[in-house]
């Protein structure tokens, strides 16, 4: 019944705790390669207790941005640790004054739970844009947006700049595009302190909905923007029958995030519980799409999403 | 209009005194305590927090004692209700914790009686036990709910203090868990998995005392005025149970004040019930 002993509220001890939290249940240290103990060599260096709250406070979000995770951050009631390379680094290939231009959207566009809908291309393209995991939807949004496309020839779901949120959507919104229930990925969690102390895999079905089932095409767009809850709704859509997805590879996030706490009241966030495609591969680094598409400047110039259009003439095809 | 304000009373009346057993105008009471407190409350949660939350709370406890057998006073049955709300902190205030407990437990205890004042109870209590703590920052894991049911050992001593006008009664009360079973979250693991993929794999624990170790213990004095009788408490609670190399703590300490009665209608020192009535401490 012993209990771990508590470090004190002081630069060094806020540092051995924040350590130790990533050291003991952060889920990819072994997968990235990252050699935890010596960060600890550098950083530990670098500590005093004369430091002020911001110096230290940079540096304990300098050290988490060796995880290279847009999940991992530190919140302070002054400032936010974050790591944006995931997305920072490529191009955007997502333009809202492009969706919401009148050749998409427009400004009469409906909105249904999280979703902003239309018919597009003379209405025979359903075009959905959800921009949030974190709104949420009910099924009878989902039955009035479908009977709205109930004509046309197939659906874009576009989820670019979609950073995530609940997997409960993610699932939920998967459900209505698929027949029968399907294994799509897996989960585990640490069970000890050691890098690799994992669980067995838990299979993630996604469940395909009893009376809403959409059978037509369907077409999921991405960006690298497209992070966390939503690379779980790509991963589960690749497994969908009649979608196809389009544009850039996600942002990944594939690890579920828990927080713990610093004694000084600080707040981590970071991956603790790896999630998997069912081929067992990890999600982490984001999910290829199955044609890739840049938005070109070009067409951007011209008003028209080069992502999208390729959806419309895939759908036409 | 009188009379039928009378058959109705006498309706009432019979109605209540049919709850209790009765052989030959005997009666069994039931002695009722219902009592209302404030706790300071510390708790220590590691899957939501290495750190230790300390806070205020209410509380609130209703016991029912009442003789088993009318022709037996050696062997008395308990039931109590505990709930507890508070409201608890991080040591630097950063973020809050809200807690909410309710236990039921029921029990017999048989009397033994060295002295004429005095009597010892000892017994075994089962209660089934459910807390709700939730720290609204936390990600994926802002809640943890503490189910178990156990086995516990109980002993009550009870003291008569006759005074020049009244009966006070002293007592001391102690529950100390034994056996049971419980829920414990896996430290990594989150609640999408254990509730939406229902994969809840060693999340449930047998608990003895290798991995449940507590005590909880009232002291109070019951004051008998001329209609009424008030109690005062004071309450300790310490519990430490660990699993999945966990270790969770709660400490309770409550201020209590309530009233205690024999159903249907005896109370203080005015309004003693006539000796064919027996209450538990007969």
């Amino acid at each position: 019944m012993d209990e771990e002993p508590q470090q004190p509220n002081s630069n060094k001890g806020n540092f051995e705790a924040l350590w130790k939290i990533i050291d003991n249940q952060y889920c990819y240290l072994d997968y990235k390669n990252i050699n935890w103990d010596s960060i600890h060599s550098v950083y530990n260096s670098k500590i005093t207790d004369s430091i002020d709250e911001y110096a230290f406070f940079d540096l304990m979000g300098s050290m988490l941005s060796e995880l290279k995770d847009g999940h991992v951050n530190l919140y302070t009631n002054f400032d936010r640790s974050r790591y944006w390379k995931w997305f920072s680094d490529y191009p955007t290939n997502f333009s809202s004054k492009l969706i919401y231009s009148s050749r998409y959207l427009g400004d009469n566009y409906r909105i249904a739970g999280g979703f902003r809908y239309l018919k597009i291309d003379n209405d025979s393209i359903g075009y959905m844009y959800y921009g949030s995991f974190s709104t949420g939807f009910s099924d009878s949004n989902m039955r009035y947006m479908l009977s709205y496309f109930s004509k046309c020839k197939g659906l874009i779901i576009d989820v670019r700049d979609n950073g995530g949120g609940s997997l409960d959507y993610s699932e939920q919104l998967a459900s209505y595009f698929f027949v029968n229930d399907t294994v799509t990925g897996y989960i585990q969690h640490k069970t000890g302190t050691g890098h690799s102390d994992f669980s067995k895999p838990t299979e993630i079905k996604t469940t395909a909905h009893k009376t809403l089932q959409w059978q037509r095409s369907v077409i999921v767009l991405t960006n690298r923007m497209s992070y966390s809850a939503t690379n779980d709704f790509v991963n589960r859509m690749n497994h969908a029958p009649n979608c196809i997805v389009v544009g850039d590879k996600t942002g990944g996030g594939g690890g579920l995030p828990l927080s713990s706490e610093l004694p000084n009241g600080w707040l981590v966030r970071f991956s603790a519980c790896p999630m998997y495609n069912s081929a067992m591969e990890n999600t982490e680094w984001g999910i290829e799409p199955d044609v890739n598409v840049q938005l070109t400047t070009g067409d951007e110039d011209k008003g028209i999403d080069t992502i999208i259009e390729k959806a419309i003439s895939l759908i036409k095809k | 209009m009188k009379k039928n304000y009378f058959i109705l009373f006498l309706v009432f009346i019979s109605s209540l005194l049919s709850a209790q057993s009765k052989i030959d105008n005997m009666y069994l009471l039931q002695t009722k305590t219902n009592t209302f407190g404030l706790s300071t409350i510390n708790l220590t949660d590691p899957y939501l927090s290495p750190l230790i939350y300390n806070g205020l709370g209410l509380r609130s406890q209703f016991e029912n004692h009442r003789l088993l057998k009318l022709d037996n006073n050696n062997i008395s049955t308990q039931s109590k209700l505990n709930l507890t709300g508070a409201l608890a902190f991080n040591p630097t205030n950063t973020a809050s914790m809200l807690y909410f407990g309710a236990n039921y437990g029921w029990g017999l205890h048989y009397h033994f009686r060295p002295l004429e004042q005095l009597q010892l109870l000892a017994g075994g209590l089962i209660d089934i036990d459910f807390g709700f703590k939730n720290i609204p920052r936390n990600v994926n894991n802002p809640v943890n709910v503490d189910l178990a049911t156990n086995l516990n050992l109980s002993g009550l001593a009870i003291y008569i203090i006759q005074t020049r006008k009244r009966l006070l009664k002293l007592q001391l009360s102690a529950q100390s868990p034994i056996f049971g079973y419980m829920f414990v979250p896996k430290v990594g693991s989150s609640y999408f998995e254990m509730f939406s993929l229902w994969n809840l794999t060693g999340a449930t624990h047998i608990t003895s005392i290798h991995n449940k170790r507590g005590i909880n213990g009232t002291f109070s004095i019951d004051v008998p005025f001329n209609y009424s009788t008030w109690r005062l408490g004071f309450r300790y609670e310490k519990l430490k149970c660990t699993a999945n190399d966990l270790v969770f703590k709660k400490e309770e300490i409550s201020l209590l004040i309530g009233t205690t009665f024999d159903v249907a209608k005896f109370s203080g020192r005015k309004n003693v019930a006539p000796k064919n009535f027996i209450n538990f401490t007969k």
